[in-house]
């Protein structure tokens, strides 16, 4: 959604839009968790009055959708995939096996045992 | 290199022998090593600069450079109190030697006994990833990263001297090497009472400390939980009846 995109590019790595639209989706994610947070709570609070808890969960309902964790994707640095990505160098598999073989990658070597 | 050094590498007198003499002599090192091996031959003489390289050859190395050469020296400790674990991690075993050898070196002229390296099992992690990047799932290819761990314990250290120890290591922090240190501080006792008394010190240093420590985020959710009940839309529900019968009282968010 372009009213939560930044306005100039703020990302360093491999950019497309899928890469851009994810890494809004983690800014968006991390401004409203409070409030995500408040709602669930208000929601699961069973001292507090029932018509309330409702509101409460409309109001969760109603939250946008980039405002949700379940949304956000690890993405290649290199290629920006979103398949096969290993998350120890937030690389997928072919990027990562070309930098390891060229020594990019630290202390990764071809394993034999 | 000064060629002076490397002519006279050959002449050092048998590692071994000296090595023990060195280590038996530890604490008064200077004096100790001038009456150790053949003091006619190796006495110190300032060579002057108009001297002929093949005489040169013959000129003994200052103990303190000679000692680079051999095994470094230690202290012994004289309780056997641990005061600092330092793990060093790298992943290529010359580096980690060499500043494992470093960091024993400068605990000897700091006057701390230190005990190690203890070389601790080292982590191995694998990756196997097929060798296309699309599909031929039958031909993968592994991968593995090897972290090697060296442990340096100092005991009976006075905690300042440890602290001048870590900070000289940090400032000489040597490339793809990563170091933790556990320190332990040891109090006399009654220490209850001891601390009562300077917590009001303490209080202004501590507060700054504890602001940053992680109860930032459930804050922002208490705030918004207040901010949001005391809505309008929130009170007017207020009225109707308790989701649960018996009243339980409404206390501020906790969260565990």
């Amino acid at each position: 959604m372009s009213m939560f995109r930044a306005k100039k590019l703020d990302l360093g790595c491999f950019v497309n839009i899928r890469v851009i639209r994810d890494h809004t989706k983690r800014k968006v994610f991390a401004e409203h968790e409070p409030e995500r947070q408040a709602l669930r709570y208000i929601i699961r609070n069973l001292s507090l009055p029932a018509s309330t808890r409702a509101k409460a969960q409309l109001q969760l309902t109603q939250m946008h959708c980039y405002t949700r964790p379940s949304q956000i994707r690890n993405r290649c640095i290199e290629g920006g995939k979103s398949r096969g990505v290993l998350r120890d160098f937030k690389m997928t598999r072919y990027n990562f096996r070309m930098r390891a073989l060229a020594g990019l990658v630290p202390g990764v070597k071809k394993a034999s045992w | 290199m000064n060629p002076l050094l490397s002519s006279t590498r050959a002449q050092l007198p048998d590692p071994a022998l000296s090595r023990r003499q060195l280590s038996d002599s530890a604490s008064q090192l200077p004096a100790a090593v001038d009456s150790q091996s053949n003091p006619s031959k190796h006495a110190y003489t300032p060579a002057p600069s108009h001297m002929d390289p093949d005489e040169l050859i013959d000129v003994r190395l200052p103990r303190a450079v000679q000692a680079v050469y051999l095994r470094p020296l230690r202290r012994q400790a004289e309780y056997g109190i641990p005061s600092c674990d330092l793990q060093m991690r790298s992943y290529s075993v010359r580096n980690l030697e060499f500043f494992a050898d470093f960091a024993l070196r400068a605990a000897y002229y700091l006057g701390l006994p230190a005990s190690g390296p203890v070389p601790l099992p080292r982590i191995v992690e694998r990756w196997t990833v097929p060798r296309a990047h699309f599909i031929h799932k039958k031909s993968q290819e592994n991968f593995e990263r090897k972290t090697l761990r060296r442990l340096i314990q100092i005991k009976d250290g006075n905690p300042e001297t440890v602290q001048v120890w870590l900070a000289f290591l940090m400032e000489h922090a040597y490339y793809g090497i990563g170091m933790k240190a556990n320190v332990w501080n040891y109090e006399k006792l009654g220490v209850g009472k001891t601390m009562d008394a300077s917590m009001e010190e303490l209080k202004k240093d501590l507060d700054s400390k504890w602001s940053l420590i992680g109860l930032s985020r459930k804050d922002a959710v208490a705030e918004k939980v207040l901010e949001m009940i005391d809505k309008k839309t929130f009170m007017r529900g207020r009225e109707g009846p308790k989701t649960r019968i018996d009243p339980l009282p409404l206390n501020p968010p906790t969260y565990n």
